[in-house]
């Protein structure tokens, strides 16, 4: 559900009023070191215990010896498939978020640099395609595709990149006519992580919820938005695996958006 | 001593409501041109482009319509020209699955979605907004870290846990069996969570830049009432801005009630677009993204004018004196 207002929340934009200027070292801190957890268990954490479907130990509660978390209606541990999922939602969305950074600040560049039609179109175009709720058009492209990493990898990249452009421009041009050339040097390098961190969070998001929809990752991959429409399927007799994947899912987007807030915060400051 | 006049009733709020329009129009031609040419590429690299179109579960002589009705046998710029004016013209054949033409399915599940999004949008509006004038005005008290915080995690809970952690409080065990009541009211409950913390962040910028402004420490000096500025001016100027900032939310509200509906069972076009995605109806999921395109922008056009409406600056022009 990536929207323009990206760029209002980072508070480069053009259009928000200023900003309550309270530095909140808390929420950066509690952004990254919740950043760096998602990122050690996404290097090592499908490791730590094996996910294999046996169909003997199917629905099993937890607490159950060998299974801490239940089995879900394959079988499967719930807490080895939570944990193989933060590597397949990284193994996503990471690369998508850097593809879209890299068009989205190439198309909004070019829109800040450019003039007269070329500008007005440009700009007209990124904020229309920021406007608009592509969710809506990505699940049913996948759907006529056929699900998996690559279909979903490029059109997650595609869905961010609007929002990426629509920041960079803000920072650069913001309203205010085009920013020097040494101005956008620290401006745009300011905004990116900002919009960056908002960005990961909502693609995992997205990614979740569009395999919860059947149109995402493959039936097999453990991503976390399968293990959520198991939960769906199972949910009077086995309740317990909810709770694994969405605490996961929480933890990656509440992270990010903390790290993104408190670092836009920061600048906000410094910026006074 | 002449400052400029001000003339009541000039062409500016015409002009300036006619551009925004025109513009709104201007955005949704190109979404649809852009959604239309998406498909077709989509189509033609299938393997079989007819049956794709008919849809699935169609028989060889609808598949055969099908093939002939989108012109397939001809050069691929015609059938380029053929597919976006059938789509343009809101002509995207029967549903199979339906027996009825795919627009017309989609147009009875319209009023669902229109009633889901309305009952969200009251309550934001009712919670959302209260809780960020709330937040606006204690933007210097130390209540406002927690609060902060508070909102912030509450929008990085998805719609979609809190969807699921509903289904399983409440236990519904399949989303065809639930009541229309308790189904209307957990998805408005669902997607008043995803927009309530939005909105009320997106109103405590404005409030709080808003009472940070001089006037208001002049319209103290001179003796109103924290009351009087508080209703008189600092609301109507902050709510203003607000209104632009939410109104784009409320189009990314549809997208939410695609999983929302879904999750539910509420019978409207989101519903009906996941559940025709998933089962290959063509028509009907071309049909559903451009009811829902033309429903974002329709948002954003309303949006425009209720703010030329209680604008007072548009309602002006000024004349150089």
């Amino acid at each position: 559900m990536t929207g323009p207002v990206l760029a209002h929340e980072m508070g480069l934009s053009r259009r928000l009023l200023p900003a309550p200027a309270i530095p909140r070292p808390g929420l950066l801190v509690g952004g990254m070191v919740g950043l760096m957890a998602v990122a050690v268990l996404g290097l090592v954490g499908a490791g730590i215990v094996q996910e294999h479907a046996a169909p003997a130990q199917r629905l099993l509660a937890p607490g159950t010896i060998g299974h801490p978390l239940g089995t879900d209606q394959l079988g499967r541990d719930v807490l080895a498939r939570t944990l193989a999922g933060f590597r397949w939602s990284l193994a996503v969305v990471l690369p998508a978020t850097l593809i879209a950074g890299l068009a989205g600040t190439g198309i909004g560049l070019a829109a800040a640099a450019s003039l007269g039609w070329t500008r007005v179109i440009l700009e007209r175009a990124t904020e229309t395609a920021a406007g608009f709720p592509f969710l809506v058009l990505a699940a049913p492209v996948i759907a006529i595709v056929g699900r998996g990493y690559w279909p979903l990898l490029i059109v997650l990249a595609i869905l961010a990149s609007a929002p990426f452009a629509l920041a960079v421009f803000d920072a650069t041009w913001g309203g205010r006519g085009r920013m020097p050339v040494f101005q956008a040097l620290y401006a745009v390098p300011a905004a990116l992580p900002v919009v960056g961190a908002f960005i990961v969070a909502d693609l995992v998001v997205t990614e979740a919820c569009l395999s919860f929809l059947g149109v995402g990752a493959p039936e097999v991959a453990p991503s976390w938005g399968n293990m959520l429409a198991d939960a769906r399927q199972n949910v009077t007799t086995a309740p317990w695996i909810l709770y694994a994947p969405a605490a996961a899912l929480v933890l990656t987007v509440l992270s990010a958006n903390w790290f993104g807030e408190g670092l836009g915060q920061l600048w906000r400051v410094k910026a006074r | 001593m002449e400052g400029p006049r001000w003339e009541e009733g000039g062409h500016g709020i015409a002009l300036h409501v006619a551009r925004r329009l025109i513009y709104r129009a201007g955005q949704l031609g190109a979404v649809l041109m852009s959604v239309a040419t998406l498909l077709f590429i989509l189509v033609r690299l299938s393997a079989s482009p007819a049956a794709l179109l008919a849809g699935a579960g169609a028989s060889h002589a609808e598949v055969r319509s099908a093939h002939v009705a989108y012109g397939l046998d001809g050069p691929i710029l015609q059938q380029y020209v053929t597919f976006v004016t059938r789509a343009l013209r809101l002509d995207f054949g029967q549903s199979p699955a339906h027996q009825a033409a795919a627009l017309e399915v989609v147009r009875l599940r319209l009023p669902a979605t229109l009633m889901l999004t309305a009952a969200a949008l009251a309550a934001t509006a009712l919670v959302g907004v209260s809780l960020g004038v709330w937040l606006g005005l204690r933007a210097d008290r130390p209540e406002h870290g927690w609060a902060f915080r508070l909102l912030l995690t509450g929008q990085s809970l998805p719609a979609l846990i809190v969807g699921l952690v509903l289904v399983q409080v409440v236990g519904m065990t399949s989303a065809m069996g639930a009541s229309a009541p308790l189904s209307f009211t957990l998805s408005a409950l669902t997607l008043t969570w995803w927009l309530t913390p939005r909105a009320a962040r997106l109103t405590a910028g404005p409030v709080a830049g808003a009472v940070r402004q001089t006037w208001v420490l002049t319209a103290k000096a001179m003796g109103a009432t924290s009351r009087d500025v508080l209703w008189g001016h600092v609301l109507p100027n902050s709510l203003l801005a607000a209104l632009a900032l939410v109104g784009v939310q409320v189009a990314f509200l549809l997208s939410a009630a695609v999983v929302v509906e879904w999750l539910f069972g509420w019978p409207g076009v989101g519903n009906l677009l996941a559940v025709s995605m998933q089962a290959r109806d063509f028509p009907v999921v071309e049909a559903a993204i451009f009811a829902i395109a033309f429903l974002v922008f329709a948002t954003y056009a309303m949006v425009d004018l209720v703010l030329a409406a209680v604008d007072p600056r548009l309602r002006r022009r000024a004349t150089p004196p």
